[in-house]
């Protein structure tokens, strides 16, 4: 009998214990630090003026959200980043799946070295295009004037819209294999069959790819496309490496300009108000991504 | 979830051969093999076509590092040459002991493998458990798997603010110790959501025989299941290695001079504008993109998996 209730209060507290280390570090280094931060973004606390503070409400976050125009510009920018880099990484990521799953031999080897761009830390990747877009000595300008294209070194970060457009081919040459690689999972999950009674019926391969590749593919592309938009609002290193954010705030992203604000300005209320909005609209996100994925399993 | 396939895998999926020669069904031989004839030289344009698509693909993809690679061990005199040098001459590892000796690029490597081997191994010993416990128990219920994906989604700029506050309050800024803490529970999502799978599929027979024979659970854990899923756990413990290895946010911050990882040792380089110093900055990215190459070869079926859930991003 007592071993019995010794086995029941064994089984009671066992779960805890096994869940309990991981349990106890996700809350003193994540869900405390954020508790923190929250009370910090309702204060004033600036260490550029020094280490005492007062309790300001909701003031950090109605300077953020309507009066500081280097933070809306930076949401803008982000966007503006995002829009192309997700369609980019959409329609090459398709383009690059359907090509590899047509392929028989080799394919593994291929699709590794496909994506080893997605492995490399942002950082990285955004050093070596860097090192390309070098007015100098990069490879694009010295390519340009070998073969011609261009006569004088060309400054690729000088303007706004420029510098804008190499962030974009950056990100996608960055993120465009990870798409690749879940389209391809995709496309290799849809039965064969369909695609052989389609052949039958007399559909050419272009009936083939619009009626059934894409339908079937919708929830995968859907997925993918949401794990990259929430990681892009998250876009910093490249942003650090490649433009620091110039020229001016152009290519600032809202991580970006938190950092600044943070690291560079000392405003730690503020810097920590700014990241709660952050994390309020990856939140908004991060549902929209769970109901899809709710949505593609009850489809299956 | 494993759906059945009428053709081998390695068929290419989309419009396989219709009709294999001479074994035609329709009982019209000529229209049959002309038709036949048509298919295959569309095969034969389309898999030129694939092909050649897909070494375009390689070189705007790879191509950087090719480029990086041979600047690497240029001579500094070909950096200024007019036509531009592809390919070295006479390639030299001078840019790789200068970044060793000059820019202390040792000392910041060997910071990276440290932080990055001890929080793949912390990451593992904290998440096997919560795991086990998820996998059998079914802990937590749907409330805590649904936690941890937004633990993941979870931007780190919102973390850094105040762990900075924290770790100088504990002076635990520029220390291994400060980075290994954060880089370990940041993992610990990512690691318990892959070895859920990984246990899920391991027989409870197998633990209940070790259990009955006076095992404890834990000593079952250990020594029973560990050793059977440890592919599975290399698995996450090199998507671990990755992440941390990659994670830049974290290490800019709360780095000093002596506990720089090469992420932040790269953007040192910067600071000259876009024509920096190419032979040190280039050595330090190839060195930055080691371990990504060899993990990309190793876990190429695992790809998906590790990369959707957020394998490389710390």
């Amino acid at each position: 009998m007592r071993l019995a209730a010794f086995a029941m209060k064994r089984k009671q507290w066992e779960p805890f214990a096994f869940a309990s280390p991981s349990l106890v570090l996700i809350g003193l280094i994540i869900v405390f630090p954020l508790a923190y931060s929250f009370w910090l973004s309702l204060h004033d606390f600036d260490l550029s003026v020094g280490p005492d503070y007062n309790f300001v409400g909701a003031k950090n976050y109605i300077e953020a959200v309507f009066r500081d125009p280097r933070f809306l510009g930076s949401v803008w920018n982000t966007a503006v980043i995002i829009a192309p880099s997700l369609v980019a990484e959409l329609l090459l990521g398709l383009g690059l799946a359907l090509l590899l799953s047509r392929v028989a031999r080799g394919r593994p080897i291929i699709t590794a070295l496909l994506a080893i761009p997605a492995m490399v830390s942002p950082v990285m990747a955004a050093m070596a295009w860097r090192m390309m877009f070098g007015v100098k000595f990069g490879a694009i300008n010295n390519l340009g004037r070998q073969l011609g294209l261009i006569d004088l070194y060309f400054d690729w970060f000088g303007s706004t819209g420029m510098a804008i457009l190499t962030v974009v081919l950056v990100e996608t040459w960055h993120n465009t294999p990870f798409m690749m690689l879940v389209l391809l999972a995709g496309i290799q999950s849809i039965p064969q069959e369909l695609y052989d009674a389609a052949k039958a019926d007399g559909a050419t391969p272009w009936q083939g790819f619009w009626s059934i590749t894409l339908p079937l593919l919708k929830f995968t592309m859907a997925v993918g496309v949401m794990i990259r938009l929430i990681d892009l609002t998250k876009l910093f290193g490249l942003i650090f490496v490649l433009t620091y954010g110039g020229p001016g705030s152009s290519t600032e992203t809202v991580a970006f300009t938190t950092y600044l604000a943070g690291f560079k300005d000392f405003r730690m209320s503020y810097a920590a108000a700014l990241s709660y909005v952050i994390v309020g609209g990856v939140l908004v996100l991060t549902l929209l991504f769970m109901w899809i994925q709710r949505l593609r399993e009850a489809r299956a | 979830m494993a759906i059945e396939r009428g053709t081998p895998r390695g068929t290419p999926v989309g419009w396989a051969p219709p009709v294999p020669r001479g074994a035609n069904s329709t009982g019209r031989p000529r229209v049959a093999s002309r038709r036949v004839n048509r298919y295959r030289a569309q095969r034969v344009v389309a898999d030129v076509l694939t092909y050649f698509g897909l070494l375009v693909a390689l070189l705007f993809f790879l191509g950087p590092f090719f480029w990086i690679l041979t600047t690497s061990l240029k001579g500094n005199e070909d950096f200024f040459a007019f036509p531009p040098v592809w390919i070295p001459a006479d390639p030299s590892l001078a840019h790789y002991v200068a970044l060793f000796t000059r820019s202390s690029g040792a000392r910041y490597f060997t910071n990276s493998l440290v932080i990055s081997t001890l929080s793949m191994f912390a990451a593992l010993v904290v998440s096997l458990p919560t795991a086990y416990a998820i996998a059998r128990w079914r802990f937590g219920g749907g409330f805590l798997s649904t936690f941890l994906l937004v633990l993941r989604m979870l931007p780190a700029i919102a973390l850094i603010i105040p762990i900075y506050i924290m770790y100088k309050m504990f002076g635990m800024t520029n220390s291994y110790l400060g980075l290994v803490v954060v880089y370990t529970v940041l993992y610990v999502p990512f690691a318990v959501w892959l070895l859920v799978g990984f246990l899920r599929e391991f027989p409870v027979e197998i633990e209940e025989a070790a259990m009955i024979d006076g095992c404890s659970r834990l000593r079952a854990l250990v020594q029973v299941i560990v050793p059977i899923i440890a592919p599975g756990m290399a698995v996450v413990a090199l998507f671990a290695f990755i992440a941390t290895w990659n994670e830049f946010l974290f290490a800019v911050v709360l780095t000093g001079i002596e506990t720089k990882t090469m992420m932040v040792l790269v953007t040192s380089f910067t600071s000259g504008g876009t024509d920096m110093f190419y032979g040190e900055a280039s050595a330090s990215v190839v060195l930055g993109v080691l371990p990504a190459f060899a993990v990309a070869f190793v876990l190429q079926r695992y790809l998906v998996k590790g990369l959707a859930l957020g394998g490389t991003k710390g």
